[in-house]
């Protein structure tokens, strides 16, 4: 823009971080990562879950600290950095959905820990906090916000502008963008871009990170793309296209691990007839029959998860019908789910799968308790043999079935939020990112386990963002792009860069939809 | 030298007996500080004082705080406990005064504490207020009430020679040389036991107070258990009202809330100092006993009364003290 502004310095790295090595508990979380971002450009990053990027985004906050590796930030190289230190390089990052106090006002929110005083006082100034956020607010945003107006009665969108706001009073050399438009509509998307731009002009180094391939390739000049832990190509945005992106993104090399099935799938178990729930998912149609699998997959926000919620009772649906065995039903609470024969292994496996303080027995029966009591008292001699069988066929390794479930690994945690429904002996499984954070070995046993599960005529429905898995385990794929099922593979027909294309609703596969 | 050549993996003396203080914390604390007043005050371990701290210090406390372990295992707390105790007294005493049958007079009362958990139920599971403002509530609304009925406070005497003889078994007879308050508690012990480690029931409350989100996407109907288990509080807690008021041949007004704090400070002790840092009713049990004997043991030391709570609350600082070891030892 203007002939002072330093947009004419472009020379030079803003970041490089080189080979970097990160691991938790004996994990390794990044192999010899890379990224090096130039001064005053926009660089996405991406990569599948798991891939690397938050651990990367942490380490570059501060928040972690490398085992390995070189970090140089402006041509100076750190032995570590902490958050303090992030901040007085002018390195600001906006998260989706965090970081502000619901019950702040705007005014507070923007100035928490930096509150302008009075000269000479311990009073804030008020006067001075209202006319530098109004000018900011105005000048980038073009909007009005009150700084008395309480976060929690703001959108998201308007969340997100307090946050940039509140990076901006600082004059951030670089900002550091995590999925913010996971939440956003596309009128307000374009808000954002426009002053993604605008900032780049001024010389603001930008890192933009995103599930949707189209916003990269619109938005970035550099793209790097994490897999595994490692960058496995750095590419200016003019020399690829989302498609090609998506292949980088996947690996491949994986797909030996899933087992082989040939199941004849049965009658209908599940069916789904033109249920919506406002602004989450529309006239979503789908039938599943005994024995088979189906994978569900989406972005944040695209309906999926919400679905599965709905199955089970968690949220409630606007319209539509859904059936079990031809038979109507109306979960309005997961209790009455559960009756129904329905499991829901939930994503959040220490939060809401297992409960980590009770003993591997106590969680296994958790919900067939009534199997084991007699005049309201525990028959402890069946449970325990449940438990025992139950331990052995899913080859749960724990030192006993006695054990809490706090001291098991994740692998065998979620055998045991599994157990849980093979005990209630459910007949439609909803799994929520089974393998989410789950080593290899358990992986191939969970996956092992799906497929022995469908065997026996349960209907399966796996939500995955893990696309190799996803085609590797299930029979067919519908894909969900805000609220609505855009596409329908048959996962022996399919490859995950496919997949991907379709979930990130890049305009390719929207035309091929038609 | 030698001491530092043994193999990781085989505890060493120190370590093993530092793991079996810990796992015995409870039952070692009480040990110390019995012997501790025992040498102090050598009126302390004679069997009338025994005794005596088993009828006034254990008894009522006991029963109150083994309702307090239920409102404590659904995660929740009862702050009304106290109540529950004075509405079942009221009720016991008023109608015996009026010349009904004591066994419908104390019916009456259980009633008019399990009325007072059903209305915390309503407040907790119905509407969804959290157990502390929902029971802190009641116990206002209640002491209120208690007033409005006794004209400002005054409390309902029964004449000593006029109380019927059923009553007065109540509280001052006794089965086989055992006070009958004593048998009472030791068969709420026993059921409160057997409910909370053998039934259905205390397996789901104390799912639901680990991790209440575990029980809801395990499809358990959380908001009925923990119904149950407030109501179960007030019905409890009533059984210590007909028995103090029996004892004392009094109802005073608002006089079941000197209960409340020692009964949660001997749940928490109980619950602390447990193996799985679960709600229990041993652990409760052993803190009352706890509570009790420092009580009692201070003084008899002929310690300014006024320096009885001090006793109270270094004890809680060491109870706490010992549960940090215990989770330093878990995680090492």
């Amino acid at each position: 823009m203007s002939a002072a502004s330093p947009a004419a310095d472009r020379s030079g790295d803003a970041i490089h971080l080189e080979n970097i090595v990160k691991r938790f508990d004996g994990a390794l979380a990044l192999s010899g990562a890379s990224l090096r971002v130039r001064r005053g450009t926009v660089h996405g990053l991406v990569g599948q879950n798991g891939a690397g990027k938050s651990t990367l985004i942490k380490l570059l906050a501060g928040l972690h600290q490398p085992d390995e590796g070189r970090i140089e930030i402006d041509g100076q190289v750190y032995e570590k950095l902490t958050p303090h230190r992030v901040e007085e390089l002018g390195i600001h990052f906006i998260h989706q959905d965090r970081l502000l106090v619901p019950t702040f006002t705007v005014g507070e929110a923007l100035f928490l820990g930096r509150e302008p005083r009075i000269a000479g006082t311990p009073f804030l100034d008020r006067r001075l906090m209202q006319r530098r956020a109004g000018e900011i607010l105005n000048d980038y945003f073009g909007v009005r916000l009150p700084n008395s107006a309480l976060i929690s009665e703001l959108s998201t969108a308007e969340k997100q502008i307090v946050q940039i706001t509140r990076a901006l009073l600082d004059q951030p050399k670089i900002l550091v963008f995590d999925e913010p438009t996971a939440a956003l509509v596309r009128r307000e998307a374009d808000i954002l871009f426009r002053l993604i731009r605008r900032l780049r002009d001024e010389g603001v180094t930008i890192i933009y990170i995103s599930h949707y391939l189209n916003e990269i390739e619109e938005l970035c000049d550099h793209v790097t793309v994490l897999r595994n832990g490692e960058d496995v190509a750095t590419l200016p945005l003019g020399e690829t296209s989302a498609a090609a992106i998506a292949r980088l993104m996947v690996a491949r090399d994986i797909a030996e691990m899933f087992p082989k099935r040939s199941v004849t799938p049965g009658k209908d178990i599940l069916t789904i007839d033109q249920l919506s729930s406002r602004g989450k998912y529309h006239d979503i149609s789908l039938t599943l029959r005994r024995g088979e699998v189906l994978g569900l997959t989406g972005l944040l926000g695209s309906g999926a998860k919400d679905l599965i919620r709905t199955l089970f009772g968690l949220e409630t649906a606007t319209s539509g019908q859904i059936e079990i065995d031809g038979k109507p039903v109306r979960s309005v609470n997961p209790a009455q789910a559960v009756d129904q024969h329905l499991a829901l292994v939930p994503e959040d496996r220490r939060g809401n799968g297992v409960a980590l303080d009770l003993s591997v027995t106590e969680n296994i029966t958790l919900s067939s308790l009534k199997r084991f009591t007699r005049l309201g008292f525990l028959d402890f001699k069946s449970e325990r043999q449940e438990a025992d069988d139950l331990i052995r066929r899913l080859e749960v390794k724990t030192s006993g079935r006695n054990a809490l479930v706090r001291t098991l690994s994740g692998g065998n945690q979620q055998k045991v939020a599994i157990a849980k429904w093979l005990s209630r002996h459910s007949e439609v499984y909803l799994l929520d990112e089974p393998t989410v954070g789950v080593d290899i070995g358990s992986k191939v046993e969970i996956y092992n386990l799906i497929g022995d599960l469908a065997a026996r005529g349960a209907g399966i429905i796996v939500l995955s963002s893990d696309l190799a898995e996803l085609i590797g385990i299930t029979d067919r794929i519908l894909v969900l792009f805000r609220g609505n099922i855009v596409h329908e593979f048959v996962s022996s027909q399919t490859s995950p860069d496919e997949v991907l294309a379709a979930s990130t609703g890049s305009s390719e596969t929207l035309r091929h939809v038609g | 030298m030698t001491l530092q050549t043994s193999s990781i993996g085989t505890p060493t003396l120190p370590r093993l007996l530092l793991g079996t203080v810990v796992d015995n914390a409870l039952v070692l604390a009480l040990v110390t500080v019995f012997a501790a007043f025992s040498i102090a005050t050598p009126t302390f371990p004679t069997l009338a004082n025994l005794q005596s701290i088993l009828v006034n210090n254990f008894t009522l406390l006991a029963i109150v705080a083994i309702a307090m372990t239920f409102a404590v295992s659904v995660g929740g707390i009862d702050l009304s406990v106290g109540t529950a105790v004075d509405f079942a007294s009221f009720a016991f005493v008023s109608l015996v005064l009026a010349g009904q049958p004591v066994a419908i007079a104390a019916l009456a009362g259980l009633g008019a504490g399990a009325a007072v958990g059903a209305f915390n139920a309503v407040l907790i599971s119905g509407i969804g207020i959290s157990p502390f403002l929902a029971t802190l509530g009641t116990l206002f609304i209640g002491r209120s009430i208690q007033q409005l009925l006794t004209n400002g406070g005054n409390p309902v005497y029964l004449p000593p020679s006029g109380a019927p003889e059923a009553f007065r078994f109540l509280g001052r007879g006794a089965i086989a040389g055992i006070p009958v308050p004593l048998v009472i508690a030791a068969v709420i012990v026993a059921g409160a036991t057997l409910i909370l480690t053998r039934a259905r029931f205390g397996r789901v409350a104390l799912a639901i107070g680990i991790q209440p989100s575990v029980a809801r996407y395990s499809g358990i109907t959380a908001r009925a258990h923990v119904a149950v288990a407030f109501i179960l509080v007030g019905l409890i807690a009533a059984v210590a009202g007909l028995i103090l008021s029996a004892t004392v041949t009094v109802y005073i007004p608002s006089s079941g809330n000197a209960f409340l704090l020692n009964a949660i400070g001997a749940t928490f002790i109980g619950t602390t100092l447990s193996r799985l840092g679960r709600p229990n009713i041993p652990g409760t049990i052993l803190g009352v006993l706890l509570l009790g004997i420092v009580a009692n043991g201070l003084l008899l030391t002929g310690l300014n009364f006024y320096w009885q709570q001090v006793g109270t609350g270094l004890l809680i600082f060491a109870v706490l003290a010992l549960s940090f070891i215990n989770r330093r030892k878990a995680t090492a």
